[in-house]
């Protein structure tokens, strides 16, 4: 029987190959949609996995995880540098580390941080050693550098206009081994680098920093009058800093050397722009010694990532800054709210691929209805010569089973293949690993698609064995 | 082998006043080798269905040897015909993509009884009715050639019935001829009860019986030599 139908099936080839596409096609994209949206969830879930508790200015919790945690470029309120000296004191804190952005290089965000946080997130080095140095950086295992390569930073990014800082560079010390997270993208410094560059927490402005900490929402006004005069970047604030009552205000860049640049899409970490007024050439001194302990003038930052000791501590902890100015937020109920949108399209993409499977069975129906009509003879006939009813039955209905089952497994593998495509994709641009893999619900998706294309076949089938095989032949 | 007999058959279709077939009584001895004759419409078709076991009985008997095919259900009548009846068709109903052997031993494996000593019979049919390539694709092969294949699979299962149904009429005449011969010399041998419906008067010459059908009824029936061609 089965080298009949393959003797068949040969024979029709053709026909065979087309509906063996259209299956696959059609489950090709309820797979891939499916795979997609796991590996997005399991992948974002993964990559927050590391950061327990994110302490930001007030206001947006997506944007503070996406920025912090994603490395999404984005302007982002600033926190009082004295929440990052409280939390690294507090008892109930493992470590508190700040993270700096605005600068890039190479397309690969420059990340100033400190020597705990990497320790904490991170398996160790690949090659190289962690930064001693004010001039020294770490490379995340996707950047494509090498040590010893020196890094010019740029503020912003090329494509957003943005412009090398003149006078600082790093050098390459280390490359750590992957996390599977988007800051394998990233060139991490130390944060007081960057504040140096961009001329933030100098010893001669902190006396200052410190004196101003109070009133600089008041001051803010004025300095952006001067800097209009002086033509350097008055455009480019949105809001020179961080205001206590309104959480929407936002700091961009303040170090903007010379040239004038457009706009700048980054939080920096920067407190009040009077910095700009006192020096605008930014540089660091490549030979400082890294300091980890943030005193009083520590500037404003866009974001403390925080390791609490324990679980307790970590609900303590974001119940406390989560009032007034700051924000603390757990990167996984962000992610929660965004998987519930994600969730949403993928329904409506689920339910297109749905359809699409369905105009596929009506279509194959169809087909083969008529394809059993045209082998009435072919049918009748091997019933005449002695095939059993059920061998009739078997027979058709195992060619379109055949083809049907064949075509939801390559299906999967294109699905597979194309949500692994896109995974990749993905991880190039954002870092971000998506697994893709299958699990016990594919398996129940793939046993109700075969069960699915069962009953499909058992149409035809029925036809023929219902079929009288001396009316088959007459015709 | 097995001897025919019919009492009292009536089949009728719907939509249709008189019946298409309608015989009181016909018997055809075990062994005989007998011709149907008769036009278009005469219900020869009908006939050879009926006791083929294709078409289902409504009124009436037809029995072949002690097994009435009017009491079998439609499986069992299938059952019954892959047995007992060797059936060769006018348009052979060959199946492509198959070797000629394949196409003899189809049926069988369909009925999953095909076994050794069956896949030896059918190389054996396969020489005795004069063909020389088992594993030839029944594609290529001509129509001579074909017909010849298709008596090879209806006489796998030692049938006690040989049914042709216009099994020279798509042949030219040679090979009409030798499907003839080959046909009458089988059934000889084996002993089979031969009906033969046809057209072909070469054909039906040659056969020891002839029955001539006229709107369902038969109206003649005769021993050859007696009906002048």
């Amino acid at each position: 029987m089965i080298r009949f139908i393959l003797a068949d099936l040969r024979r029709l080839w053709l026909g065979g190959a087309v509906v063996i596409l259209l299956v696959a096609l059609a489950t090709a994209l309820g797979v891939a949609v499916t795979l997609q949206e796991r590996s997005l969830r399991l992948g974002s879930a993964r990559a927050a996995d590391k950061f327990d508790l994110v302490v930001g200015a007030a206001g947006s919790e997506t944007q503070l995880i996406l920025s912090s945690i994603f490395l999404q470029p984005a302007p982002l309120p600033l926190v009082d540098g004295s929440v990052l000296t409280k939390l690294a004191a507090d008892p109930r804190v493992s470590w508190a580390a700040p993270v700096g952005f605005g600068d890039s290089f190479s397309g690969y965000p420059i990340i100033g941080t400190t020597t705990s946080l990497i320790k904490g997130t991170t398996t160790g080095f690949s090659e190289g050693k962690m930064f001693a140095l004010e001039g020294e950086a770490v490379l995340g295992a996707a950047v494509d550098l090498s040590v010893g390569a020196e890094i010019k930073p740029m503020h912003g990014t090329a494509e957003t206009g943005g412009h090398t800082h003149a006078g600082a560079a790093y050098k390459v010390v280390g490359k750590l081994q992957p996390t599977g997270t988007p800051w394998d993208r990233a060139i991490l410094v130390p944060i007081q680098a960057v504040w140096h560059v961009h001329n933030l927490g100098h010893e001669h402005g902190q006396d200052e920093h410190g004196h101003e900490a109070g009133e600089h929402h008041d001051g803010d006004g004025h300095s952006h009058d001067h800097e209009n005069e002086e033509g350097h970047e008055g455009d480019a604030h949105a809001e020179g800093e961080a205001n206590h009552q309104e959480p929407a205000a936002q700091s961009a860049s303040h170090a903007a050397p010379e040239q004038h640049a457009p706009k700048y899409p980054f939080a920096l970490g920067a407190a009040s722009s009077k910095h700009v007024e006192e020096e605008h050439h930014g540089s660091i001194d490549p030979d400082a010694p890294i300091i980890e302990t943030f005193g009083s003038s520590t500037p404003g930052l866009p974001a403390i990532l925080v390791k609490p000791k324990t679980i307790a501590d970590a609900y303590r902890l974001r119940q406390e800054y989560r009032s007034g100015s700051t924000l603390g937020v757990f990167p996984g109920e962000v992610l929660t709210s965004l998987y519930a949108a994600l969730g949403d399209a993928k329904m409506v993409l689920s339910a297109v691929a749905a359809g699409s499977q369905g105009l596929v069975a009506a279509a194959l129906v169809l087909v083969t209805v008529i394809h059993v009509g045209q082998r009435r003879r072919q049918i009748g006939a091997l019933r005449a010569f002695g095939a059993p009813r059920t061998s009739v039955f078997l027979i058709v209905w195992l060619e379109l089973f055949l083809l049907v089952a064949l075509g939801v497994g390559i299906g999967f593998l294109l699905g597979f293949a194309a949500a692994h495509v896109g995974s990749q994709m993905f991880t190039a641009k954002s870092g971000v690993i998506l697994p893709v893999g299958f699990t016990r619900e594919d398996l129940r998706l793939a046993l109700i698609l075969l069960g699915f294309a069962g009953g499909l076949a058992a149409v035809p089938a029925l036809l023929a064995y219902r079929q009288s095989p001396a009316q088959a032949l007459r015709a | 082998m097995l001897p025919l007999k019919i009492e009292n058959l009536a089949v009728t279709f719907p939509g249709l006043a008189a019946p298409v077939l309608a015989i009181d009584h016909l018997e055809i001895a075990a062994g005989s080798h007998v011709a149907l004759t008769g036009g278009s419409g005469s219900g020869k078709s009908t006939l050879i269905n009926i006791i083929a076991g294709l078409e289902r009985i409504r009124t009436g008997n037809v029995f072949w040897g002690e097994q009435n095919l009017a009491e079998l259900s439609e499986g069992r009548r299938d059952q019954w015909r892959a047995a007992n009846v060797g059936l060769v068709m006018q348009d052979f109903h060959l199946f492509p993509g198959l070797s000629a052997l394949d196409n003899i031993l189809l049926p069988a494996r369909l009925s999953r009884v095909a076994n050794n000593d069956l896949v030896k019979r059918a190389h054996m049919l396969f020489e005795t009715v004069g063909l020389k390539r088992p594993e030839q694709n029944v594609e290529t092969m001509s129509r001579g050639e074909m017909q010849r294949v298709a008596i090879a699979r209806a006489l796998l299962r030692k049938p006690g019935v040989i049914i042709a149904d216009e099994p020279t009429a798509s042949l030219d005449l040679e090979s009409g001829d030798a499907v003839g011969d080959l046909l009458l010399a089988i059934a000889a041998d084996s002993g089979s009860t031969l009906i033969v419906a046809s057209h072909d008067l070469r054909l039906v010459e040659r056969l020891e019986r002839r029955l001539l059908l006229k709107s369902g009824r038969i109206i003649g029936d005769v021993p050859a030599g007696e009906i002048a061609a």
